[in-house]
């Protein structure tokens, strides 16, 4: 068992290294970032609480992988196979369930860690063959896989935006644009597999413009019922609707862009930074996209020769 | 259709691939045999275009990645697509519009499921599919027949005899010598990144035996089996 932990510490490390993270400066910047998130998260919202819970729970039931599982019962012992499986989900959960209990949380951070425990012995099997629709068939696949995985995010922003639109909340609208803009983003921060783009027949201009254009097309179908609901209520703001929308083009193609810039390698560190300080002043973008374009077009060009 | 003159890779110092020739024509079928990490893999990836490499790949039709179906070994899918949007995919690549996927789908495959919950097998198939609609003239064949039924193995056997019929080219790698011995016109052995020996239809029987005799040797006895 102890054996297995230092597997997993070691590629927790080896996944810090290949995002350009020297491991302890990673540990000691993500327990500072958790420390003052959490605090700034407890001070601004009433729903912190359950934003923990349900945060917890995710990692916990990502764990929960019926493959992975599956293989660790053919190494352990019933015994030690469910010994690990509470320590990982507890290792996981820890942070989150220590600040509520420093929150003085003391029935949600319980029931937490019991639902914790509980979930190391159950196997969550999905026997669905269920396939979930979408209306991005025609040219998979950022959209339709990101659709599939994260569904759940649109029901909830179209939910900000009905609620905004009760509240006479414009900010909330625009929070609902940007949520669903964000998770657009997502899509394109991993790298496929080389071979996705090796089949294209296409020079790397017309590949990056076929991804430009499938960006602009499937994300506005996203973003199409909070735009015209927050442009009939929030009429007078209409100009800063298309300004957001248009923004969120701009970074979700620049994010296309870093990706196939240093492909088939993952997106690291920099381009965080990066993204942040482009976050912080969108103008940037107008040096980093045609920064970006040039690297991308060589780096396609080695795959798509 | 095709040549590969002096092709070499290396990773580092270690040579995977040194001075290959090899020449394929149009209407044959091609087989590599090789140990696992022989360099059939890296091969097939340096002709693909999906591995930087010394020497020089010629082509009738200009970029051999244009025209060429590359079935992997172990084809990879995206974790919610499904066998349709693969094919889908697969055929926007080359800009063709497929319809009528239902009477294409000679394997009987689930094609509005994901594909990661199908079977290696089903994998495999729906590859092969996928690469069959692009309508591709040359084909590389990573090990085809690998956790395929015996029903589709005979299916994907036929399919390389249309192909070779309508003038495509195909190579082939397996691990199943009989599969080689129905569809190949000529096998080359490749051992330590070396093409060491070309043998035409009339002698792969000898070309057996005598890789049972090489491979095999005394490795069983050295195992010392209780």
């Amino acid at each position: 068992m102890k054996d297995y932990f230092i597997l997993q510490f070691k590629m927790l490390n080896r996944q810090l290294t290949e995002w350009g993270i020297e491991p302890v400066i990673g540990y000691i910047l993500g327990l500072f970032a958790f420390i003052v998130i959490s605090i700034k998260l407890f001070k601004e919202t009433q729903f912190a609480e359950y934003i923990y819970i349900a945060l917890a729970l995710s990692l916990v039931i990502k764990l929960n992988e019926v493959n992975r599982n599956d293989f660790l019962k053919l190494c352990y012992s019933r015994k030690e196979y469910i010994k690990i499986r509470i320590f990982e989900n507890l290792i996981v959960s820890i942070a989150l369930i220590t600040f509520l209990l420093f929150q003085e949380k003391y029935l949600s951070s319980i029931l937490l860690s019991i639902s914790v425990c509980f979930f190391s012995l159950i196997d969550l099997k999905n026997k669905s063959s269920y396939t979930l629709p979408t209306p991005f068939y025609k040219h998979p696949f950022e959209f339709t896989v990101g659709f599939r995985s994260n569904y759940f995010i649109y029901f909830f922003a179209y939910f900000l935006t009905f609620m905004s639109i009760s509240v006479d909340n414009f900010n909330l609208g625009i929070f609902s644009l940007i949520l669903t803009l964000l998770s657009c983003l997502n899509y394109y921060t991993n790298s496929e597999d080389a071979f996705y783009v090796w089949v294209f027949s296409l020079t790397p201009k017309e590949f990056i413009s076929y991804k430009l254009k499938n960006i602009i097309q499937y994300s506005t179908i996203l973003c199409l019922p909070i735009i015209i609901s927050l442009s009939l209520f929030f009429y007078t703001k209409i100009e800063i609707i298309v300004g957001f929308q248009f923004l969120g083009y701009l970074f979700i193609f620049t994010t296309m862009l870093a990706k196939y810039s240093v492909f088939p390698e993952k997106l690291n560190i920099r381009f965080g930074i990066v993204f942040a300080l482009t976050l912080w002043l969108p103008p940037l973008l107008l040096l980093i996209i045609p920064y970006l374009y040039i690297q991308s077009t060589k780096k396609l060009k080695e795959i798509l020769q | 259709m095709i040549s590969i003159e002096n092709l070499s890779k290396s990773y580092g110092s270690k040579i995977v691939l040194e001075n290959i020739n090899l020449n394929f024509e149009k209407g044959k079928v091609y087989g590599i045999v090789g140990e696992n990490g022989a360099g059939k893999t890296t091969l097939f990836k340096c002709i693909a275009g999906l591995e930087k490499h010394n020497g020089a790949i010629n082509c009738e039709y200009g970029k051999p990645k244009d025209f060429l179906g590359y079935l992997q070994t172990e084809p990879y899918f995206f974790s919610k697509i499904t066998g349709n949007e693969y094919i889908q995919l697969l055929c926007n690549a080359r800009n063709l519009t497929n319809t009528d996927l239902k009477e294409k789908n000679i394997f009987d495959l689930p094609l509005n499921e994901y594909a990661v919950k199908y079977s290696t097998g089903m994998r495999k198939k729906l590859a092969f599919t996928a690469i069959l609609l692009q309508e591709n003239k040359l084909f590389i064949l990573d090990e085809p027949f690998n956790g395929v039924d015996i029903h589709s193995n005979i299916i994907i056997t036929e399919i390389i005899h249309k192909l070779k019929e309508m003038g495509k080219s195909i190579i082939i790698s397996s691990h199943i010598f009989s599969t080689l011995n129905d569809t190949c016109d000529e096998i080359f052995l490749l051992k330590n990144g070396k093409i060491i020996k070309r043998v035409l239809k009339e002698e792969f029987s000898n070309l057996e035996s005598e890789m049972k005799a090489f491979t095999i040797g005394n490795k069983i006895e050295k195992l010392n089996l209780k």
